[in-house]
């Protein structure tokens, strides 16, 4: 990485460097051919004044033509041919017309890989800072959970805690280490996506059966948050997606509305869809602790937890700032959109997801 | 002012079990504990409570934990912190410290030593409270300078107000206490830091720096913070040779 881009910096030197020589080339020879262009014209100057000399010596006028072709006698007076004085200018203008067009080539195949050369190199420099913050975020997103696993481990060995204090600490232990498994499927998730790793196979699916396929695998979660779901999407309701992506993009979205109404002491979220257009639109409708409308824009962002604050004493629920952006980019690769609103801190919230409508498949 | 019978930590923390774990364990060590779980929280919490230390988590939904730190400090409120974050690296200690943080620790970090960090700033709060709790210890006076050392407020020679910085209080009470004798750089550091916080000698020449700053008539021929080569510091106060 460090070798390419030394390689890189090199040749754009050096590319720069050859544009400026180019265009003082340029410049050079233009004066050059000038300077030239006059040192004929003075030599043709001496050779008007000696055939001149000549025709006042008595030498007839067409033995001064004989000896001097560029000189032209015309009432007893000597010039330059007409036509001699035509073959210099347009050898001039030849010249420096060539001149031009080479050097404008020049510059111009310069300027182009000057350019290339450049954006590669600060696409480059986007990609290192990118991978930066990733580290340093996914180093803190995995230090949290190491210090709490930490922390339960060193307590138990230092305090030999009474046994139903011993399965708080264990419990909690068991909670971070899902927590950073779950972060570990998460982060590769994501880097798959974001390198197009990923290939989509769009089918027809029923959307009903997809949400109540999620929505049983998380009753279990959703009890101990103390969280009703209601699924009232009608039957026979098909969009257009891959299976896969639909469970994790929906499983995805009601996770974060099961954390949000847990966090908010529990409540309920509601499931609904609706054909419009050539679409089928989900939406999931929470009565938890909603977001700020002002951090709408970043939610769909890589890692940005927007934390509930003091929900501490409800929280089995730890964001790893990954659920979100996956869902996003899963629904971009789908043709679909999401779009999250809320009110407010406190309000609740509610996700809306967009794909194509299918077509029910023909048995 | 009256000792309290237990000492108040408050615990700042995103993290619900994290914060869970350091909260039990203050509490099996005799603390007294109370959380917040965002910058904001924090902030309101002091507002009507006071406390001895506060543990701040640097990552905070909200304003983090430098810009709670340098909120508090701009307030005149000298409560210890002892930073707890993921980022462990150089810069990042420095500016803990820079913000008015006293110690700071990278996650994950030892109970044992985290145990130890917190006993450690409250020793040296512990001392500095008690050393200025009497009338007579409380106020410092030498060459026309005057230091309230329970509220960090001087009147110096030129009859300005100066607000002080904890860390320019304590530095300027280790060498009052022993006004006229050596103290060296090592026992400053040891003193008002505590062990290994900061990484050099060269900090505690520049908190000297700043107080012949603000307290010297003629701060480049120092009359009353004396630089004794290769050792240390001897402080003068009034009418000391």
């Amino acid at each position: 990485m460090k070798a390419t881009r030394v390689f890189q910096l090199t040749a754009l030197a050096l590319m720069v460097v050859s544009a400026v020589q180019v265009a003082w080339w340029l410049i050079d020879q233009r004066a050059y051919t000038i300077e030239k262009v006059d040192a004929v014209h003075s030599v043709y100057a001496e050779q008007a004044a000696a055939a001149q000399a000549l025709l006042d010596s008595g030498t007839s006028a067409q033995r001064v033509q004989e000896l001097l072709p560029q000189i032209t006698v015309s009432g007893g007076k000597a010039g330059l041919a007409p036509a001699a004085e035509q073959a210099l200018r347009s050898e001039e203008h030849r010249r420096i017309n060539q001149y031009a067009w080479e050097g404008a080539f020049f510059l111009l195949a310069l300027g182009v890989c000057i350019t290339v050369i450049a954006r590669a190199l600060s696409a480059e420099a986007r990609v290192l800072e990118e991978q930066d913050n990733f580290l340093a975020l996914v180093s803190h997103q995995f230090k949290t959970p190491l210090a709490s696993l930490q922390l339960s481990l060193e307590t138990l060995s230092l305090r030999s805690p009474p046994p139903a204090q011993a399965r708080t600490l264990i419990d909690r232990m068991l909670a971070d280490l899902a927590r950073m498994s779950a972060m570990v499927t998460q982060i590769l998730e994501s880097v798959r996506l974001e390198r197009g790793r990923v290939e989509l196979k769009a089918e027809a699916l029923e959307l009903h059966s997809a949400v109540a396929r999620v929505v049983s695998q998380l009753e279990d979660r959703a009890r101990e948050g103390r969280v009703a779901i209601s699924n009232t999407i009608e039957p026979k309701l098909y969009v257009m997606c891959d299976a896969l992506a639909l469970d994790v993009v929906v499983r995805n979205v009601l996770e974060n509305a099961l954390s949000a109404v847990a966090a908010a002491g529990g409540g309920d979220v509601a499931i609904s869809a609706r054909a419009a257009a050539g679409e089928v639109e989900l939406a999931v409708k929470d009565s938890g602790v909603g977001f700020d409308p002002a951090a709408q824009a970043r939610l769909f962002e890589k890692f940005t937890r927007l934390g509930s604050g003091g929900s501490a004493a409800t929280g089995n629920y730890y964001g790893t700032g990954l659920g979100l952006y996956i869902v996003r980019r899963l629904m971009q690769l789908a043709h679909g959109r999401v779009s999250a609103h809320s009110e407010g801190a406190g309000k609740g919230a509610s996700f809306l997801l967009t794909w194509p409508a299918a077509r029910e498949p023909q048995p | 002012m009256s000792t309290p019978v237990l000492v108040q930590v408050l615990v700042v923390e995103d993290d619900p079990h994290l914060s869970a774990g350091v909260r039990e364990n203050l509490r099996a060590e005799g603390y007294e504990v109370s959380a917040a779980g965002s910058g904001e929280q924090a902030l309101d919490w002091l507002r009507g409570h006071q406390c001895a230390l506060i543990v701040l988590d640097v990552m905070l939904p909200g304003i983090d934990g430098f810009g709670v730190c340098r909120a508090l400090r701009e307030q005149g409120n000298n409560t210890p912190v002892l930073f707890l974050t993921a980022r462990g690296d150089p810069v990042d200690r420095v500016r803990g410290l820079e913000v008015g943080g006293d110690d700071y620790l990278a996650k994950p970090f030892h109970l044992q030593e985290f145990l130890l960090r917190v006993r450690a700033i409250l020793r040296r709060w512990d001392w500095y409270r008690s050393a200025s709790a009497t009338a007579d210890t409380a106020v410092l006076r030498f060459g026309g300078n005057e230091v309230d050392f329970r509220v960090f407020r001087a009147r110096t020679w030129s009859g300005e107000t100066q607000e002080l910085t904890e860390k320019e209080a304590m530095i300027l009470k280790v060498l009052a206490e022993h006004s006229g004798e050596i103290v060296s750089r090592e026992d400053l550091l040891e003193r008002v830091w505590g062990y290994d916080v900061f990484p050099s000698t060269r900090t505690v020449d520049n908190f000297i720096l700043r107080l012949r700053k603000r307290f010297e008539r003629d701060p480049a021929s120092p009359r009353h913070f004396l630089t004794v080569w290769g050792v240390g510091y001897r402080f003068l106060g009034e009418g000391e040779p």
